[in-house]
């Protein structure tokens, strides 16, 4: 249905989509897999007619049921596009909160849509005018905006919403991520296009959002028997809705095939690194906790709040509780990780142990030194003012502040930031250069030396590889158990994914809603879950 | 030789030719401590009114002096009067700021509340009541102009600290047992540079035109000193008869303007480029 023939796109300079050529089938789902930078998303916004004016099409051609939509050095038929926009292919975002306009209400935007592509409304009018007069055009007008709200419901419901008469006047922050993305693909797909691009829909949700968003677009792609476009950087949801896959680096495909066969028997070099590097359920860590390990922090019966309004001079404020009697220890020299979905209280229960939030009720007793934290986000958690050596120094210089027997010489504090940098893989050679010279990998390195280079007992690891690419993820994982295994310093391990829980964890700690559902040693919880909702997540 | 030539090139256009206008600004404003053409206050019965010549290049004005060396004395009042303005309002307000932005609270409402006060005067007006009571000169131009310009300042400082404050190098910074006052100043404070740059020069332009505005109503620099504003005020009556004794220090004032809002453009543009 689509082809697409020796297609490049290129940003002043450099191709960043180099001779792709594929395509799409009726009924297809066809799966794009890559990291970021690989130039999946390119290729999907240029078959779209939206990739910014400042990309040029090199070289290739697009076609849409052997309609040419465009080709390399003619500029892009917008009127064309436009008729094919929304109608014939639809596209879905990977930003929910974004996606949406915040100041309208979800069913006129819906609407909206339809009122965009309904192309015979301005000749109804006309000829119904000219016979019945303003009433009769006024009371068809009613109609014709019944019939397209109650087509805006069945949307809605179609894609798995409930109570839709109610949702339809809601504004998009009364909704959570999930039923956003819902409302984004009720969008897509009110039009029945032949076509639906969907790029990284599920990234920004939670897994058991992501599984249920997988299992509508499914059901929609069965129903309706449109072709599927599915981008994504996670191979796991890849091989569980696609038909065929490709694999794309640095803007070339290099591998193609059916899902089970690229799965099971990779050809390229570039597959097999990326499917390995998937965290799956082997390749356990080595413990090296000690049988009569003592616990480093002791958590007893901790209730942690959130303050709303709280920088108002008059505004009331109210305290909402967000994690709810948490009672338990992290031992010397284990990983602890801590799993659940976004909004669960993982982070309020960190920054509370951590002491950066005071609004708590209960215990907690640190037996150790200062704890440290690693951070999501690599571009956040370094300042950018800085060089790399001075972020390194900084830990040693506050603590020589702090205790002046632990104060060391400027020549001891570079030598310790050299030898942390080869601990963390980077060379000596890093030590000058600036966060915005490094990648996020190389950012997050630096992160975890800085947290590691006082030697605290414990470091608290808040997603630290959620925002970076698989096979880097891969890497700094692998990284994180080295220096555990060589420094013994106990971790509490926040994650959301619980394949990379396990792979780093002694113990796992399951928490839902502020509540902690269960404790239990990592292989054990895996073959026995107690709880219902950790089974879900192990699905 | 070789090494000038490559920083040159190193260099974008916006900081070099904002650095060679302010440069010879600069350098006509320090010459004229110790040398101008004419003496910036000797008259002459004779020369009034001269039109721009190669003996006088911007001409003579009412009282037959040089309007070239007042122009260079004024120079030197503006430049030096603006920048002091613009160091004690900026200081003031990178304290102010980062203090009430970082902690917030109680203490954070009521400045805030003072600088919405004084936002609320006309920044003229303001100068004017200072000045009443500290009665007029160079150095009171300065201190109160000072006061009125400092809002803006705390203001941006604030709300790039409030900004900052969560962000997670300052959240590790702290944990890190960092002390409050370094994080303020070490770990936050160059991470506004690029914002606060951008209002140091408007402030600045600001204060050049204030200051000449202050000059021009009379209260700021007093006779017989030369100061851009006073000759502008000054020359208002002859703009008929000698329109370059208005021109003269009114195009000082733009080129000044002009050449430092390049340079700060510049400056900014090299820091962006490192980060």
């Amino acid at each position: 249905m689509i082809k697409i023939k020796h297609l490049s796109v290129a940003f002043d300079g450099p191709e960043v989509v180099k001779d792709v050529s594929f395509e799409i089938g009726d009924g297809e789902i066809l799966g794009v897999v890559g990291e970021s930078g690989s130039g999946k998303s390119v290729t999907a916004l240029t078959l779209m007619g939206l990739v910014a004016e400042t990309a040029t099409v090199t070289t290739g051609q697009i076609y849409y049921d052997d309609q040419l939509l465009l080709e390399a050095g003619k500029p892009r038929n917008e009127a064309l596009y436009r008729s094919y926009q929304g109608r014939k292919m639809s596209m879905i975002f990977q930003e929910p909160m974004t996606s949406l306009n915040p100041t309208m209400k979800i069913g006129p935007q819906v609407e909206e849509v339809l009122l965009l592509h309904d192309g015979k409304k301005g000749g109804n009018r006309k000829e119904n005018g000219a016979g019945q007069g303003v009433a009769g055009w006024l009371s068809e007008r009613r109609e014709e905006k019944d019939r397209r709200k109650n087509k805006v419901l069945d949307a809605l419901r179609s894609v798995g919403l409930k109570d839709v008469e109610r949702l339809y006047d809601c504004y998009p922050h009364q909704l959570s991520g999930g039923m956003r993305q819902r409302v984004m693909i009720a969008m897509a797909v009110i039009l029945h296009p032949g076509l639906i691009i969907a790029d990284e829909p599920t990234t920004a949700l939670d897994v058991t959002i992501q599984n249920q968003i997988i299992d509508l677009l499914r059901k929609i792609n069965q129903e309706q028997k449109n072709s599927l476009l599915f981008i994504t950087h996670d191979l796991n949801l890849a091989r569980r809705l696609c038909d065929r896959i490709l694999v794309m680096q640095n803007g070339r495909i290099v591998e193609e095939g059916e899902t089970e066969e690229v799965f099971t028997a990779p050809k390229g070099e570039y597959t097999k690194m990326l499917i390995s590097a998937v965290p799956g359920r082997g390749g356990k860590k080595k413990s090296v906790r000690s049988k009569d390990a003592k616990p480093l922090v002791e958590v007893r019966d901790l209730n942690v709040f959130y303050r709303e309004n709280a920088n108002s001079l008059f505004g009331k404020t109210v305290k909402k509780c967000v994690v709810h009697h948490a009672d338990f220890e992290v031992y010397e020299g284990e990983i602890l990780g801590l799993v659940g979905e976004s909004g669960c209280g993982k982070t309020s229960l960190s920054k509370a142990i951590l002491g950066l939030n005071t609004m708590v009720e209960g215990n907690v007793t640190h037996h150790s030194n200062r704890p440290q934290m690693v951070f999501q986000d690599p571009y956040g958690s370094l300042n950018p003012t800085k060089t790399v050596g001075w972020l390194l120094e900084e830990p040693l210089r506050a603590q020589g502040a702090l205790e002046p027997s632990k104060a060391l010489t400027e020549k001891d504090r570079k030598a310790a930031a050299h030898d942390m940098l080869q601990k963390v893989g980077l060379g000596e050679q890093y030590y000058e250069r600036r966060p915005s010279q490094l990648s996020g990998g190389q950012r997050q390195r630096i992160s975890i030396g800085q947290a590691l280079i006082t030697r605290p007992g414990l470091v608290i690891a808040d997603e630290p590889v959620s925002a970076l690419d698989v096979t880097i993820q891969a890497q700094i994982l692998d990284l994180i158990r080295r220096l555990q295994e060589e420094l013994k310093t106990a971790f509490l391990f926040i994650s959301h994914d619980i394949n990379v829980i396990y792979q780093v964890s002694d113990r796992i700690m399951v928490m839902k809603d502020g509540n902690i559902l269960e404790i239990g040693e990592t292989e054990e919880l895996f073959r026995k879950p107690k709880d219902p909702y950790t089974k879900e997540l192990l699905r | 030789m070789k090494k000038v030539g490559g920083w040159f090139r190193k260099q974008n256009a916006y900081f070099l030719v904002g650095l060679a206008m302010t440069g010879l600004v600069v350098v006509l404003g320090i010459l004229s401590l110790f040398w101008t053409p004419y003496s910036t206050t000797a008259m002459s019965a004779t020369e009034r009114f001269h039109a721009p010549a190669l003996k006088h290049i911007f001409g003579t004005d009412n009282f037959g002096r040089d309007i070239f060396s007042r122009v260079m004395q004024g120079i030197g009042t503006t430049v030096i009067v603006s920048s002091a303005i613009v160091l004690i309002s900026s200081c003031a307000g990178i304290l102010i700021g980062a203090v009430t932005g970082y902690f917030g609270g109680i203490l954070d409402e009521i400045i805030m509340r003072i600088t919405d006060a004084v936002n609320s005067f006309p920044s003229i007006l303001l100068a004017l009541v200072v000045i009443s009571i500290l009665g007029s000169g160079k150095q009171n131009v300065i201190f109160s102009l000072g006061i009125v310009f400092t809002p803006s300042y705390v203001r941006i400082v604030r709300s790039e600290f409030i900004r900052l404050r969560d962000a997670d190098f300052v959240c590790r910074a702290k944990l890190m047992g960092v002390s409050k006052l370094r994080i303020l100043f070490v770990h936050i404070l160059p991470n506004i540079f690029s914002v606060f740059w951008v209002s140091v020069t408007i402030g600045f332009n600001n204060a050049i035109l204030a200051e000449s505005g202050m000059s021009y109503l009379g209260i700021g620099v007093q006779p017989p000193d030369a100061s851009l504003g006073k000759m502008l005020s000054d020359a208002q009556g002859y703009l008929g008869r000698a329109p370059w004794y208005a021109l003269a220090p009114g195009l000082t004032i733009v080129w000044i303007v002009l050449g430092f809002s390049l340079l700060s453009e510049g400056i900014r543009r090299k820091q962006e480029g490192q980060r």
